[in-house]
């Protein structure tokens, strides 16, 4: 029997923009490039941005690249689980991913492909009934603006901007600033694709629901920068002032360094490439003894490697700083996806009792606040600092809204005083709250050693069973103010106060899918709180205990397979949380969130049961 | 195990969409794909007129919801052209160059509106009004008393000529003899039923052969007509709109070359199979064989094209039923004095 389906009435509510665009296609394709474009014009025509490009290791010719862009008028915290259009530039890589468009949204393709098709391998063999096609010849287009197929890419972002009325002027000044660096003719070629694409996008009868709203308006104070995490990290390093980097380039971490590596000697800094992630932090600690503001960057492989000299760093009580970038692991592992499985590596992984501070950032605003900060804190409490962030965040985009002048002191030292004669310079001198006076090597009346050794205060080697009690308290004792640092939050909480039914504890990228899921569960009428944890070393515990007393359920939502922040809270404050952890190499699905939550409040005991 | 059989229904308006239907109640397992040029889904094409009265959202012309389709399987594969059906390996050629392969094939791809030699290059300045594009766009065009010409008349323009008068606009028809295409009426009957059509506010002209359709880029001041219609002879005639009214060619070029028997329309039996074993036609694009005229028939309308798509289906799957040939479409006029055609009606 036919099912009969009754009919609905579908009338769509004009809101805010709230649009999602997934460009997908073969790395070669320029898919990465007009994602680039797109988000890019977007962010100077003024909306919130918030996108993520997936793509493979290879490097051309093979794998699938995915580049997704949230276009808000409100500031938003991930990505949506569903995009508003997706636009195939292969048809083979985006099939998959149809199921991803909502309900009347878009899925563009290009409809004069070159070469015959086997049966099904066309995009519009995969369209749900409720989802909307554009075909579009790309590649003709192309090939007539510009007399080859390889702009096709910029045909597409054309075609999205004329199809929703985007604004033709911000497009020009991006890709012009997109090819600023290669010769005229190349930005010119660009320009009349995109204008052809544009024009068929204008001409095309607009069908689907999906569309875009005026952005705001912004406060003329404030510059809106739209930047990826890893190109946040290395602005933040060079508004905190850093002198000096060495590094080893990893996949996700290499960025910043590249970046740096722009921008350092027009601030004055210098930057060397090593020969390895050893003499890299090597490098950083030598730096940072001589007094300078310096930093590395690397991935959980190349953090593994520095682990001895992250000791090293803490015994000698030296300030550095280091980004990590998390992959997929163990070992080489998957380079090219997300994961947050070196938490156990940045709070717990070196040889000793060699406690030192970790902060996790949430989105590309925090990148920036923590990697200036990364400097102050480090300085302050003379030991290393970890900045642990993910591929996910590294290579996250986000519109972030900068205020014109620098958050971060230049200078944050307890400098040595002069010593007075009866008093010699003691470098590890035992304080009240256990921070030393720093002197640079060679300063007056300053001279002192460091080593490895375990040391007295003025920095001589000693093993005895009381010297080592005490400075190994000193060094622990003296990073818990941080928690307490100023300007600078060690965990924050969202949502409702008081208390609440269900609590959702998170760090690092994925909090912003789990502020979007407690959205989502205030909605249905659930009390929810989402609180982050930005310090992971030392932990704000009270905070967490407190707020964990509030709830009557508590998840911990992470993407590693071992719950390893889940382990530190439970280990730290001793009551069992629910965890919700997964190693698809992708962020974490916002739904998958939601429906962990439903499962919790349908049933605690059980889920906490499984959860254990 | 055994393969399920894989239909393919070449249209999606009322009779390979009805067809649709019924191959999934016959062959409950049956792999069901139609394939059409729409973007949309089945729109009732007689109710486009609605956007008249305002209707801005596709969605409430839909015959039936997109869950519809998912909850039935069958696979509607919107904005896709058949350029031509390989016979020999019962396969479709589709213009992106992808082919499908079909153990039972249905022709319904209807009919598009014939434009005389002579006007073709003008298409661009012409307004069709077959999708809910062509309906906004012409909405769009008459503002809010807009004034639109009519070419040749046929009860496809006729039913559209009452819609955009009851909606306030002003519709002037350069008749010929297709004005109420496809009745047959007796030159003596004309003049009771062009009447009747002035009854309803439409305006008749005949005798004037339209040669060339102009679009004027800058109005005149105070109005907003955008075209002009030049005639043989005499003043030309300024609209918002100029639309082709000249009964319907059956669309089926891809069809050509396929050894499938084609006059005007494809030819079918009443049990709507064509001259190849695998294939069947349903709606305007096929002309039935009527023992009772003895010749092919066209069967257009609502009730006969949604009957053609049903019996089609039935025979497909091993039935054996035949269409009523016999029937008399006859024009009206009411009590109102007004004209009415059976081709109006529509469920
Ligand atoms: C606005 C309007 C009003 C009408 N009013 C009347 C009326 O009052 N009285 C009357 O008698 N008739 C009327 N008609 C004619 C009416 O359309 C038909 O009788 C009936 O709806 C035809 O149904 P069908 O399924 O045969 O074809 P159609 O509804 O024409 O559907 C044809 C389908 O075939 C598809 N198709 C065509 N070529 C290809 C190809 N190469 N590849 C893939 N798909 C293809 C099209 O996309 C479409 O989905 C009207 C038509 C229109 C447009």
């Amino acid at each position: 029997m036919v099912a009969k389906t009754g009919k609905k009435t579908l009338k769509s509510l004009r809101k805010l923009t709230d649009m999602q665009i997934s460009f997908c296609g073969s790395a070669g394709d320029g898919t990465i490039a007009a994602g680039d474009i797109f988000k890019r014009a977007m962010a100077a025509a003024g909306y919130q941005i918030i996108a993520f490009d997936v793509y493979p290791p290879e490097i051309r010719g093979f794998g699938k690249c995915i580049a997704r862009t949230r276009v808000t008028y409100d500031q938003v915290y991930s990505l949506k689980p569903e995009s508003d259009v997706l636009l195939s530039l292969n048809d083979a890589h985006a099939i998959p991913h149809v199921g991803e468009v909502c309900d009347y949204g878009a899925v563009i393709y290009d409809d004069s492909p070159i070469a015959n098709i086997e049966e099904g391998c066309h995009m519009s063999a995969h369209l749900k009934p409720a989802q909307l096609p554009y075909g579009v010849s790309f590649r003709e287009i192309s090939e007539r603006a510009t007399s080859s197929a390889r702009s096709r890419n910029i045909v597409a972002v054309g075609f999205i901007a004329g199809l929703y009325g985007l604004p033709r002027e911000v497009f020009h000044s991006t890709i012009a600033a997109k090819f600023a660096n290669k010769p005229r003719s190349v930005t010119e070629i660009n320009l009349k694709a995109f204008d052809l694409g544009y024009e068929q996008g204008v001409e095309t009868f607009k069908i689907d629901t999906c569309y875009f709203a005026p952005p705001p308006k912004r406060d003329k104070n404030t510059k809106v920068l739209m930047m990826h995490g890893n190109a946040a990290v290395a602005r933040g390093c060079i508004d905190a002032g850093i002198k000096n980097f060495f590094g080893y380039p990893i996949t996700p971490a290499t960025s910043i360094m590249e970046i740096l590596a722009t921008e350092m000697p027009k601030h004055g800094g210098r930057l060397l490439q090593t020969e390895d992630e050893i003499s890299a932090i090597a490098g950083i600690i030598g730096a940072g003894f001589a007094g300078s503001r310096a930093a590395t960057s690397t991935s959980g492989p190349g953090l593994a490697l520095m682990s001895e000299m992250m000791g090293f760093g803490a015994m000698t009580e030296v300030p550095c700083v280091i980004f990590v970038s998390q992959r997929g692991g163990p070992s080489t592992g998957m380079p090219t996806k997300t994961e947050q499985s070196d938490l156990n590596l940045a709070v717990l992984g070196v040889a000793g009792d060699a406690q030192r501070i970790v902060l996790a950032p949430t989105n590309v605003e925090g990148c920036y606040k923590c990697a200036g900060m990364a400097f102050e804190l480090s300085e302050k409490f003379q030991t290393p600092v970890i900045v642990l962030i993910d591929l996910y965040l590294s290579n996250r985009y986000e519109a972030v809204t900068l205020s014109r002048k620098s958050l971060f002191k230049s200078d944050n030292s307890k400098w040595a005083k002069k010593p007075s004669k009866r008093e010699p310079f003691n470098r590890y001198k035992l304080t009240s709250d256990s921070i030393s006076p720093r002197a640079i090597p060679g300063q007056q009346d300053c001279q002192h050693v460091i080593t490895g050794l375990e040391h007295n205060e003025q920095g001589r080697p000693s093993d005895q069973p009381e010297m080592h009690e005490t400075m190994s308290r000193k060094r622990h004792i003296k990073l818990q103010a941080a928690i307490d640092y100023p300007n600078l939050a060690a965990c924050k909480r969202f949502g409702d106060m008081g208390k609440v039914r269900i609590g959702i504890l998170s760090w690092g990228s994925t909090f912003g899918e789990c502020l979007e899921a407690m959205f989502t569960t205030r909605k249905r009428g659930i009390t929810c709180s989402a609180m982050k944890v930005v310090m992971l070393s030392p932990l704000p515990v009270d905070a967490i205990v407190k707020f964990m007393a509030d709830c009557d359920e508590v998840i911990v939502v992470e993407l590693n397979y071992e719950g390893q922040f889940a382990n530190l809270v439970m280990g730290a404050v001793g009551r069992p949380v629910h965890r919700l952890n997964r190693v698809t190499g992708m962020p974490m699905a916002v739904d998958e969130i939601i429906a962990a939550i439903s499962d919790l409040t349908a049933n605690p005991s059980a889920a906490r049961t499984a959860a254990q | 195990m055994k393969q399920s059989r894989r239909y393919a229904i070449i249209g999606s308006g009322a009779a390979g969409t009805e067809a649709a239907c019924q191959l999934r109640n016959h062959d409950p397992d049956s792999v069901i794909t139609v394939v059409t040029t729409s973007k949309l889904q089945f729109i009732d094409r007689y109710d486009l007129p609605r956007v008249f009265d305002g209707v801005d959202d596709w969605r409430e012309l839909l015959v039936h919801p997109p869950e519809f389709y998912h909850d039935n399987k069958i696979t509607v594969r919107r904005n896709t052209w058949v350029s031509s059906v390989n016979t020999r390996e019962n396969k479709l050629n589709f213009r992106h160059k992808e082919t499908m392969v079909y153990d039972k094939l249905l022709v319904a791809s209807g009919g598009g509106g014939h434009i005389p030699e002579g006007l073709r290059e003008f298409s661009a300045y012409l307004n069709p009004f077959t999708t809910f594009q062509n309906a906004v766009r012409l909405r769009d065009s008459l503002g809010k008393q807009g004034k639109v010409v009519m070419l040749g008349g046929d009860m496809v323009g006729l039913d559209l000529a009452r819609s955009l008068t009851a909606a306030g606009h002003q519709v002037t028809i350069f008749a010929n003899e297709t004005l109420f295409w496809p009745h047959e009426i007796k030159q003596a009957d004309i003049a009771q039923y062009v009447k009747a059509l002035e009854a309803m506010g439409i305006k008749v002209v005949f005798g004037r052969k339209p040669v060339a359709v102009e679009q004027i880029s800058r109005p005149s001041k105070g109005t907003s007509y955008s075209r002009r219609l030049v005639f043989e002879k005499g003043k030309p005639e300024l609209a918002n709109a100029i639309m082709p009214f000249y009964g319907l060619m059956p669309a089926l070029n891809f069809m050509m070359g396929t050894g499938v028997d084609i006059e005007r329309g494809l030819l079918v039996n009443p049990h709507l199979k064509t001259t190849n074993d695998k294939i069947w036609a349903a709606g305007d694009v096929c002309q039935i064989w009527s023992p009772e005229d003895n010749r092919y028939n066209f069967f257009y309308g609502w009730a006969n094209v949604k009957k053609m798509g049903l019996i089609a289906a039935h025979n497909m799957t091993g039935g054996s039923t035949e269409m009523k040939t016999s029937q008399t479409n006859k024009l009206k006029i009411t009590k109102n004095g007004v004209l009415h055609s059976p081709y109006w009606e529509h469920d």
